[in-house]
């Protein structure tokens, strides 16, 4: 027999001791796969009592829906002009939020992009300041602006500025890291300044971007204003409290209405701007 | 062109724009990409450098535009010395050479117009350019360099709508706003097809000899080095092993030099 076809001296044992190995492994591989099964389903088991879930009070209290929303049928006509203003007020809190974090955004965005060259000193507490921006929820931002300029819609767009410029600082950042820096090296061996750079290469590649993700932004600030009018920072969500505290659900199902036909509509809109800007 | 070597007395044609001496380049992971490289450029003159794939071509172009850093050696454009300088002074010197790049580096989303214009942003700091806007001097100037690399007529299109070719061309006609005495092109043809890359070499070529310009030029095919350069240099690991003539040099010199004749 050749040397090429001889079994070597040695495969038998490992061979046998190799399926009893992989024997091992694979019953090793069961136990901790039948651990984290069980470890997952305490840590679900847990939340569901923390969370206070109980089916049964969803059943019992059903009828309680149905009533709310039979009460609120048909919406009223009348709180239209009211409806309408409230809705206007929302979506100005949520646009001027959003302009001006976008603003705010660009620069600083630019500040926290990763350095191609030198340290991150700059980059480093701009990025950290943005996540605690980002971090504390806008409802919260609203209560600390509403105690600080008083209950409106003012304090609603300051609340949605700050927590938005914590998210576009992240994602505007994120876009520079991303993009192509061919053109922006360029211009810098051209002998442009850093500042040109930036206006003449980074940002007309990044408009677009800047554009989508600004848009996407306001359809969450549109959203996010419905909520912060609960905590007196003006818009529907106030007039919406107050119509339910009240007990007139026609009134409240009227702004409801509004809101919905208002937000789908621009769903669509922003959609279709956002291709157009690809 | 009011590039400052048009039309030179003859000395100052023979005075080299481009001079590198005695420049070194020593990688972190040991490689000498560059052992005591010393090379001149005149006005007026295409110099081709070939070499293999490693041989430190694109890093002596990189060295001499200081976006790597020679360990040693100097590096002398016009009679500005470029190594040791910072700052301000580094970005106004930067901007006497010109360099083209294998991929045109356009910016996709303005028009070749624009691209060209921003080519010339060094000799304009201010509020104006911070914010993006242009001269509409540097624009009326940007039109006629695309004029003369042959794309006046795309002046108003998107860069990315531009082929391979017109690409390359709109990056030399923006290399040229820089207004620089140096065009240094780092494969300029190494993505086109041969129709753009004769056009391409043609118009390095006149941009040396009609506009006194020196150029150097990093070419994979030692074919296009013999038919466009005045003189051939091929580099390997590092070290010059030829510097002559285009005319005079033989297959068996590129041989010698370990560059592929094809």
């Amino acid at each position: 027999m050749s040397r090429a076809t001889r079994p070597p001296e040695g495969p038998e044992r490992p061979r046998v001791g190799g399926t009893r190995l992989g024997g091992a492994r694979s019953v090793g591989r069961r136990v901790a796969v039948g651990a984290a099964v069980l470890v997952g389903l305490l840590v679900l088991g847990q939340a569901l009592l923390v969370a206070e879930v109980d089916p049964r009070k969803l059943v019992e209290g059903l009828g309680g829906v149905f009533r709310l929303v039979a009460d609120g049928w048909p919406p009223d006509p009348a709180a239209l002009p009211t409806a309408g203003l409230a809705v206007l007020q929302t979506v100005d809190i949520a646009l001027v939020a959003t302009v001006a974090a976008t603003l705010l955004a660009i620069p600083f965005g630019a500040a926290a992009a990763r350095p191609r060259s030198g340290g991150r000193y700059l980059a480093t507490p701009v990025r950290a300041v943005a996540a605690f921006l980002r971090a504390i929820p806008d409802l919260v931002w609203a209560l600390v602006f509403v105690a600080a300029v008083g209950l409106g819609p003012f304090a609603g767009v300051l609340a949605l500025t700050v927590h938005s410029v914590g998210m576009l600082v992240r994602l505007f950042a994120e876009a520079i890291d991303e993009m192509d820096v061919g053109p922006a090296d360029a211009l810098l061996t051209a002998g442009a300044s850093r500042v040109q750079v930036f206006s003449h290469a980074v940002l007309p590649e990044l408009l677009p971007t800047i554009g989508s993700l600004a848009l996407y932004r306001f359809e969450q600030n549109v959203r996010s204003s419905l909520v912060l009018g609960f905590v007196g920072a003006g818009g529907i969500g106030f007039q919406l409290l107050s119509a339910m505290e009240e007990f007139q659900y026609r009134q409240a199902s009227m702004l409801l209405l509004v809101l919905f036909a208002l937000v789908t509509a621009f769903e669509l809109g922003s959609a279709r701007v956002r291709r157009a800007l690809r | 062109m009011t590039h400052p070597a048009s039309r030179p007395p003859p000395e100052a044609a023979r005075r080299p724009l481009l001079a590198i001496s005695g420049l070194s380049k020593r990688y972190p992971n040991g490689t000498q990409a560059l052992d005591r490289v010393d090379l001149r450029v005149s006005a007026g003159e295409l110099v081709a450098l070939l070499g293999a794939n490693g041989s430190g071509k694109s890093t002596l172009l990189r060295c001499a535009v200081r976006l790597v850093e020679p360990d040693e050696g100097s590096v002398r454009v016009g009679d500005t010395e470029l190594t040791g300088l910072r700052g301000a002074a580094l970005r106004r010197a930067r901007g006497q050479l010109a360099l083209i790049f294998q991929q045109s580096r356009l910016v996709r989303r303005r028009s070749a117009l624009d691209n060209v214009a921003a080519g010339a942003l060094a000799h304009h700091p201010g509020l104006r350019t911070a914010l993006g806007g242009l001269p509409a001097a540097e624009r009326a100037r940007a039109a006629e360099l695309l004029d003369r690399v042959g794309l006046g007529e795309l002046a108003g299109q998107r860069a990315d709508t531009l082929s391979g070719g017109q690409a390359q061309r709109t990056a030399i006609a923006r290399a040229l706003a820089q207004r620089p005495s140096v065009l240094l092109a780092d494969e300029p043809v190494a993505s086109l097809d041969p129709d753009a890359t004769s056009a391409t070499m043609a118009l390095l070529r006149d941009l040396a000899h009609s506009d006194r310009l020196a150029v150097l030029c990093v070419l994979h095919q030692p074919a296009l080095a013999l038919e466009f350069a005045n003189r051939v240099v091929a580099l390997h690991r590092g070290r010059v092993v030829l510097d002559r003539a285009a005319s005079e040099v033989s297959p068996a010199d590129l041989a010698a030099a370990q560059v592929a004749s094809r």
